[in-house]
């Protein structure tokens, strides 16, 4: 009776792990044949800001799956997009090199700044990490020479000037192995034992992890996939602001995890899709985009407390209560 | 001397109206638990709504601070009924739910009025002189007001029963039930007070400098930085590190350029608060 069992969930776990290869293979393909769909360069331009924006989201998720919810995550991505754009405009770097080096050095940046901040935990280290993005926004626009300070720094070199399909490749691309490389490493031993220290740090010091060298190893990739996704932004829009790397732009990327769902891997992809994507069916209506994104963030806060993921949960166990209810009806 | 004079009214300045919004944040985060990132929005169309009843409707400036004030208390209830209380003790909810207010509330502001120049109308002319020191009333009726209704709340939350109970709150939401307080009414009230106060400062400053709709944000970084330095539950700790706030805000950019002064600034912040992440005064680690 038990073996059968056993036998049983085996069966339906491979079942489903094809069904789900199957899916994301056609969601991978639907994705890439995106662009034919539409003539408007801004859509295209539309898709490449969400597959930007996954990445900063997925990243930041990571993060905060060790118990640290960065809010310093744009910032980061503020010292990626900098980096590269001033190793192309100020030495002339190649797109090739600069974007790595705006990854690594976000990482780099990341990782020294976690170590003192280690110390700090749950709404101590939210708070402190928001106040460190707030200073390296600063530290960014105080030498006007060099970033060009308050008005922006302009003038990077566009990756394919040319064409934006294949810019959209690219973005894909870099986007898939991102979110390739976040998985691994959340469903390696490495993730579960960031899981390990957010559920008790005391519990998991005790069992012999190092608290400090994960919490640092966990912002230090998180901030790796920001810089990249900020250099990526740079070598795309040209112009960079202070502004897109704010706290208010630290709080759009929270809002784009949270209203997909923090608890899952899916979470900010959806998430972000959605609320980049779908504000812009009502860009006719320029004033109304902010109140749809508004809508739809009170929307998931009263109704799905779980994010946009746990939709399918609900609506399924609403069903399963309505027919209970019929049952009890009939008899 | 003129330096020195303004420099130091600057700091009074600063120093009362950030005590007076984080006053209202400190509220709503000690008893609640709950970080009101909506606060420095509060305080923005605090100063607007004060406009709006001032130059619109044509009433004198002091009765549109009073109805404006009376509008903040009862939206703060609305805010707490509604918007907080289905959420103590669910922070990413309570997070969400406060952005998406902030981020309705701004766009309402600024597509309406975003690119309009506009200040409240002055609440008292002139200028008072005396030898060297020339300063005028605005300002120090601005620090006036800041000061007494400071000492007010903080009268209030000492020495009266319902303050004792704010306390209680404070200290044990649960032992505070189980004595008989009404939680969810003094929750209301902490909430109304502290949304009053943030529309009080913002048409304070609304008059003192321009309306802008993002004057709110600088603000907001401000009150959160405030509270985290005084500790959670100390009322006597925000007057204090309000004040070095407020101090190190006027003082900062005079010695160096705009911009490196607020990257030293918030630098200081967040270095004390690795040595000390439970604030000056806090009583809890």
């Amino acid at each position: 009776m038990n073996s059968q069992a056993t036998t049983h969930t085996v069966k339906r776990k491979g079942r489903t792990r094809a069904t789900r290869g199957a899916m994301l293979g056609l969601l991978l393909l639907l994705v890439c044949l995106l662009p034919l769909t539409t003539d408007n360069p801004y859509w295209l331009h539309i898709f490449i800001l969400t597959l930007i924006y996954i990445i900063v989201s997925s990243s930041f998720r990571f993060v905060s799956t060790s118990g640290q919810l960065p809010l310093a995550h744009a910032a980061f991505m503020g010292v990626g997009a900098y980096v590269a754009g001033m190793a192309s405009t100020l030495l002339g770097w190649p797109a090739w090199v600069t974007i790595p080096l705006g990854a690594v050095l976000a990482a780099l940046t990341g990782a020294l700044t976690a170590y003192p901040f280690a110390r700090l935990r749950a709404l101590y280290y939210a708070l402190a990490s928001l106040f460190l993005g707030m200073a390296i926004i600063y530290a960014i626009i105080a030498p006007r020479d060099w970033t060009g300070g308050r008005p922006g720094l302009s003038g990077i070199p566009a990756l394919f000037p040319d064409t934006r399909e294949v810019f959209y490749y690219l973005c894909l691309a870099l986007t898939v192995l991102s979110l390739l490389a976040l998985y691994r490493f959340e469903h390696s031993r490495i993730g579960t034992t960031l899981k390990a220290i957010a559920q008790s740090h005391m519990v998991a010091g005790s069992v012999g992890i190092n608290e400090v060298f994960y919490r640092i190893l966990a912002v230090g990739v998180g901030c790796f996939f920001a810089g990249l996704a900020g250099a990526i932004y740079a070598h795309y829009n040209t112009v960079l602001s202070y502004t897109s790397f704010n706290l208010m732009a630290t709080l759009w990327i929270v809002i784009y995890v949270l209203v997909g769902g923090i608890g899952s891997f899916a979470g900010p992809i959806i998430g972000t899709a959605l609320l980049v994507i779908v504000p812009e069916v009502f860009r006719e209506l320029k004033a109304f985009v902010p109140y749809v994104s508004a809508g739809i963030l009170l929307l998931v806060v009263y109704l799905m407390p779980q994010g946009l993921i746990s939709l399918p949960l609900l609506v399924k166990s609403w069903f399963r209560d309505r027919a209970d209810r019929k049952a009890i009806h009939v008899k | 001397m003129e330096l020195i004079v303004g420099t130091v009214t600057n700091m009074l300045i600063s120093s009362s109206m950030f005590i007076l919004v984080a006053l209202g944040l400190a509220f709503i985060f000690n008893m609640m638990g709950i970080l009101n990132l909506a606060h420095g929005t509060i305080y923005m169309i605090g100063g607007y709504v004060t406009y709006a009843f001032a130059v619109w409707v044509g009433l004198n400036s002091w009765a549109a601070l009073l109805v404006s004030t009376a509008i903040f208390a009862l939206f703060g209830v609305f805010l707490e009924k509604f918007c907080f209380r289905p959420f103590v003790g669910n922070f990413d909810a309570a997070v969400l739910v406060c952005v998406g207010i902030t981020v309705v509330l701004q766009n309402i502001v600024n597509n309406m009025l975003g690119t309009q120049v506009m200040a409240v109308p002055h609440f008292i002319r002139g200028i008072f002189r005396a030898g060297l020191v020339s300063v005028s009333y605005e300002r120090m009726l601005t620090f006036a007001i800041g000061g007494v209704l400071t000492a007010v709340i903080i009268l209030f939350v000492r020495e009266t029963a319902l303050g004792q109970r704010m306390q209680a709150i404070t200290q044990n939401r649960e032992a505070a039930l189980l004595q008989g307080i009404n939680v969810n009414r003094l929750q209301s009230l902490a909430c109304a007070i502290g949304c009053a106060l943030a529309a009080v400062a913002g048409s304070l400053m609304g008059a003192y400098t321009n309306l802008s709709p993002f004057m709110g944000d600088d603000m907001l970084a401000t009150i959160l930085m405030l509270v985290i330095l005084a500790g959670a539950g100390s009322t006597g700790g925000i007057v204090i590190v309000g004040a070095i706030l407020g101090s190190m805000n006027a003082i900062l950019p005079v010695l160096l350029t705009g911009d490196y002064a607020q990257a030293i600034y918030v630098v200081i912040v967040v270095i004390i608060l690795l040595f000390r992440p439970e604030g000056f005064f806090g009583h809890e680690a």
